[in-house]
């Protein structure tokens, strides 16, 4: 098969692809990721990162991390990048942040934010 | 919870916190992400907590039960359902369903030649508004891939066996095209009232994975 394929079809069009039985699962949405879903919608409403950017953001982490991630995983970690690649935030402002999040539930610290 | 997590089927070994939730456990690390995200976000002014707060409850507010209530009125209505089929959101509208998003949405009507599926192939397009999320399934690539090459295999792994005379139709969601399957009305239904066949609706009916079912010895 020539490389043709690659540009006709991007890593998410799975469409038609060989794939193993069906999984009848479903789970209830962790509060995280209910509260991250509704971060899409607002970001969507807001004009800063459409269904569409989500989607390409969530293909462009690539196999690996598709794979291992879990699906609101994928979701986060994509707005995350969007959000550098726009220029909204910047990693460090995150890294800094996730530190001071992560310390409200650590049990010395004695605050619960 | 994080056990029935599609994902954990894998056998991957991300650190997932696979142990039951509780309030004094501490979050995760992805989960720690989405908060500093939104908190930053927030302190940017680029929207208030409010919002994600409301918009929570407007997802919680979404069940097949609204799809249901749109179906059944389609079956009693003959009217409503030319309309319901001409625009499907302007339909749900008169019903007092709201559309939080700019989808559109397009309901395919089964008929005795005809039995429709819907399916989104790049990721998990699904008609929010009326059905609430998808589940986990029809987000995962087996349902992804093989919709559209070997649906009546995969009707079958759901037990719906469609007559070979019947043509099947595949319709693949995108971010702004949902759709939304107008199932048939069972045979034994003609006494039924509006709320009542609502009842027999199903989610997976408005998917197109299984028909409306009616057993009359059971109801």
């Amino acid at each position: 098969m020539g490389s043709e394929q690659l540009v006709r079809r991007l890593p998410n069009d799975i469409g038609g692809d060989p794939a193993g039985k069906i999984e009848m699962i479903e789970h209830e949405l962790l509060p995280w990721e209910k509260r991250c879903h509704a971060l899409a919608d607002v970001l969507d409403f807001h004009k800063i990162i459409n269904t569409e950017e989500k989607r390409r953001g969530v293909e462009a982490l690539g196999g690996e991390m598709i794979g291992k991630l879990s699906y609101y995983e994928r979701w986060i970690v994509a707005f995350s990048n969007i959000l550098f690649q726009k220029g909204v935030l910047t990693p460090g402002e995150l890294a800094v942040k996730m530190k001071e999040v992560e310390a409200r539930f650590t049990p010395n610290d004695g605050g619960h934010g | 919870m994080s056990d029935v997590d599609p994902h954990d089927h894998h056998h991957h070994d991300h650190d997932h916190d696979h142990a039951p939730i509780s309030s004094d456990q501490p979050p995760g690390y992805y989960d720690i992400m989405e908060t500093a995200v939104r908190e930053l976000l927030i302190e940017r002014k680029l929207f208030g907590a409010d919002e994600i707060r409301r918009q929570i409850e407007v997802l919680d507010s979404r069940t097949p039960a609204l799809g249901a209530k749109v179906v059944a009125r389609a079956w009693t209505d003959p009217a409503f359902k030319e309309r319901l089929l001409h625009n499907g959101r302007a339909a749900c509208e008169e019903l007092g369903i709201t559309f939080y998003d700019d989808t559109e949405l397009i309901v395919l009507e089964n008929t005795p030649q005809v039995h429709n599926l819907i399916v989104c192939t790049l990721c998990s397009c699904y008609p929010r508004p009326v059905l609430g999320l998808p589940p986990d399934w029809y987000k995962l690539k087996p349902y992804r891939a093989r919709a559209v090459y070997e649906p009546r295999a995969v009707l079958a792994e759901f037990g719906t066996t469609i007559a070979e005379e019947v043509e099947i139709r595949v319709s693949d969601s995108t971010a702004v095209v949902r759709y939304l399957v107008l199932p048939m009305r069972p045979a034994g239904t003609e006494d039924m009232n509006e709320e009542q066949l609502a009842d027999l609706v199903t989610r997976d009916a408005m998917i197109g994975v299984v028909p409306v079912a009616y057993n009359r010895e059971a109801a």
